[in-house]
């Protein structure tokens, strides 16, 4: 009897090579052990965890799970350069983990499991514009990017930072911004939903930054993060400025549980965003019927 | 590979042989269905080999449905024992092949699956009543096994005719070897029948092959049609939950004291809050989402993946359906 034999299309998945690269003998569930060094708030619902050192290595992009000790797990990129001493996560509160890490104190014990998924491509980036999207909470993984570019900032030709909140009280670094904004070849521009009389600069939503586009949109590399919401339309726009499809990276969102591309969970398509992600290339998701959830 | 007879009288030494290294497990006729079960020396010993595989899938050998995955803040890790699985059927053997790919292959490596997998001594059946739920025929399996299991057989007339299939399956029966005698030229002509009649069965009960460029077909289902099929389902999750294949789990953490442990759980996809994430947002909080997401999975992304569909054919998901939505029909009018 002749079997039928499952056709190989191999056309458009992603390479298995970068699936591989993780194993290196530790247990991969296993969280590792970290107190608590110092909390700062950066808005009503927006907190810094600085942890007492790094207990991973890991590059601008990689995620790790951040365990609440008993509680469960929850999957964050950090926020902190990874060439800095101390970890930190920028986090929102919104469900049951985050709750539990909104009640712990400095000192308390978290555990630490990564890094997981695969970094911004940076030697890509070299000589050229970086143009950077975000939105809300979407600030903390662009910090820890635009942190590592900082660390190299003559490897570019400039840093761009576009960011939007709700109102001013709602801008994350709020505390950081304005030192940033004098370094040389760095160039930021912030919005806000609702302004108050304070506000001097503009006021809308990030797309509206988006109108004049300073770089050269056929070679720069653009990176978004932000609520679903926000990257529909930043995606929207920055297609239709011009960038290349392969030149957009985007933060996807997904339910995450191992975190290394096996329990299945944060799938959107045949795309594992924990292992092919989470930074996915408008060119890698386009063809997914939603993939802003 | 070399023919071994183990006769019908020497069956029960072998097992109670094997039962002296570690626990066995074989199949045992109950309430009309077939268990994988425990053997215990001071209990009647049973054949049935010929029935089609058990109610429950090996998976729950190699990938328990709930198991401590790591501990807090001090690892420790329990170590696993040698366990034997005698006439499991080749349909189960692809989950084992699905698995060894994700837990294996995939980096990085899952700590606890390779241990029972080192440890588990897989020894086949061949399957030679194929009944009306089995499909193996359609994705690419013969109801007998070549590979992947440590030692093959053949239940014949005058006992059970073995083929070492690995290293360990060769040793295995090197260390019994007084238990067998050579295989003659009859009772492997015996062999030869028993299979061509299998596969004949199987064509017979599935009448129509998938067709070659299924996975396509599944990537570009008509949502309406797929909608009709699974108007029936009233998930309960049972053909996931008894799919052999299936290997989505989700981690959760449980205090002990000052401590916690993790630990793994089955899951399945067409749970509601499966991909849901921390602010609510989901990407498949329809059930008509989900359904096709178990599609897309078994016979489109994991086809991309590795050139295999994540089904045996076993036909677990129809008989466990309480639809009884036949997934072979929902393949076939694609």
């Amino acid at each position: 009897m002749e079997s039928v034999n499952p056709v190989k299309n191999s056309d458009k998945v992603l390479d298995q090579s970068q699936r591989k690269g993780l194993s290196n003998g530790v247990n991969p569930y296993y969280s590792i052990p970290i107190k608590i060094k110092e909390i700062i708030p950066e808005t009503s619902n927006i907190t810094t965890f600085i942890l007492d050192g790094m207990p991973i290595k890991f590059e601008a992009g990689q995620f790790a799970e951040l365990t609440v000790p008993g509680v469960g797990e929850a999957p964050f990129t950090p926020s902190s350069s990874p060439y800095a001493k101390n970890m930190e996560f920028t986090i929102m509160q919104v469900g049951r983990v985050t709750t539990a890490l909104f009640n712990l104190k400095e000192g308390d014990l978290v555990g630490v499991r990564g890094p997981f998924g695969k970094p911004y491509p940076l030697k890509d980036f070299k000589g050229k514009e970086i143009y950077i999207v975000g939105g809300g909470v979407g600030f903390a993984p662009l910090r820890s990017l635009f942190l590592a570019l900082l660390h190299n900032i003559k490897d570019y030709k400039k840093i761009y930072i576009r960011y939007g909140a709700r109102t001013p009280d709602d801008i994350v670094y709020r505390r950081l911004i304005p030192d940033w904004q004098k370094i040389n070849g760095v160039d930021i521009a912030l919005t806000v939903d609702v302004g108050d009389e304070s506000w001097k600069e503009t006021v809308g939503v990030v797309t509206v930054l988006l109108e004049q586009i300073p770089v050269n949109v056929k070679s720069s590399p653009t990176i978004v993060c932000g609520p679903p919401i926000m990257l529909k339309f930043a995606t929207k726009r920055l297609i239709e400025a011009g960038f290349t499809h392969s030149n957009i990276y985007l933060s996807m969102e997904s339910n995450m549980s191992c975190g290394f591309g096996k329990c299945n969970h944060c799938r959107l398509g045949e795309i594992y965003v924990c292992k092919d992600g989470p930074v996915l290339t408008w060119e890698n998701v386009k063809d997914i019927e939603e993939p802003f959830i | 590979m070399k023919l071994y007879l183990l006769p019908s009288d020497n069956i029960i030494h072998f097992i109670t042989k094997l039962a002296e290294d570690g626990p066995v497990f074989y199949p045992v006729f109950e309430d009309d269905k077939v268990h994988l079960n425990k053997f215990d020396k001071d209990k009647k010993f049973e054949l049935n080999f010929e029935k089609i595989r058990t109610v429950e899938t090996i998976k729950h050998f190699l990938f328990p449905s709930r198991d401590v995955v790591a501990k807090f803040p001090k690892d420790a890790q329990k170590k696993t024992e040698r366990q034997y699985l005698v006439g499991v059927k080749n349909c189960d053997l692809r989950g084992i092949d699905v698995y060894d790919k994700v837990f294996l292959d995939w980096e990085p490596i899952d700590f606890g699956y390779k241990q029972r997998r080192e440890n588990t001594i897989i020894i086949s059946a061949d399957c030679p009543e194929p009944e009306d739920c089995c499909f193996c025929n359609l994705v690419g399996l013969n109801p007998f096994c070549e590979s992947i299991s440590d030692i093959n057989f053949t239940q014949v007339s005058s006992g059970l005719l073995f083929e070492a299939i690995t290293k360990k399956g060769d040793e295995i029966i090197n260390k019994m070897e007084d238990l067998f005698t050579g295989a003659s030229k009859e009772v492997q002509q015996q062999r030869d029948k028993i299979r061509k009649h299998a596969i004949n069965k199987l064509n017979k009960i599935n009448k129509k092959s998938f067709k070659k460029d299924l996975p396509k077909r599944v990537e570009k289902a008509d949502k309406q049609k797929m909608h009709n099929a699974r108007k029936d389902c009233v998930e309960c999750h049972a053909c996931l939950h008894a799919c052999p294949t299936c290997y989505c789990f989700l981690l959760s953490d449980y205090k002990r004291g000052k401590n916690f442990e993790r630990v793994r759980t089955w899951d399945a996809c067409y749970y509601a809050a499966y991909a849901r994430v921390g602010g609510g947002a989901n990407p498949r909080s329809k059930l008509d989402e989900r359904f096709w997401n178990r599609f897309q999975c078994k016979f489109n992304y994991f086809n991309k993946y590795e050139g295999i569909y994540a089904c045996s054919g076993c036909g677990r998901c129809y008989r466990g359906c309480s639809g009884k939505i036949d997934i072979r029909e929902i393949l076939w009018n694609l």
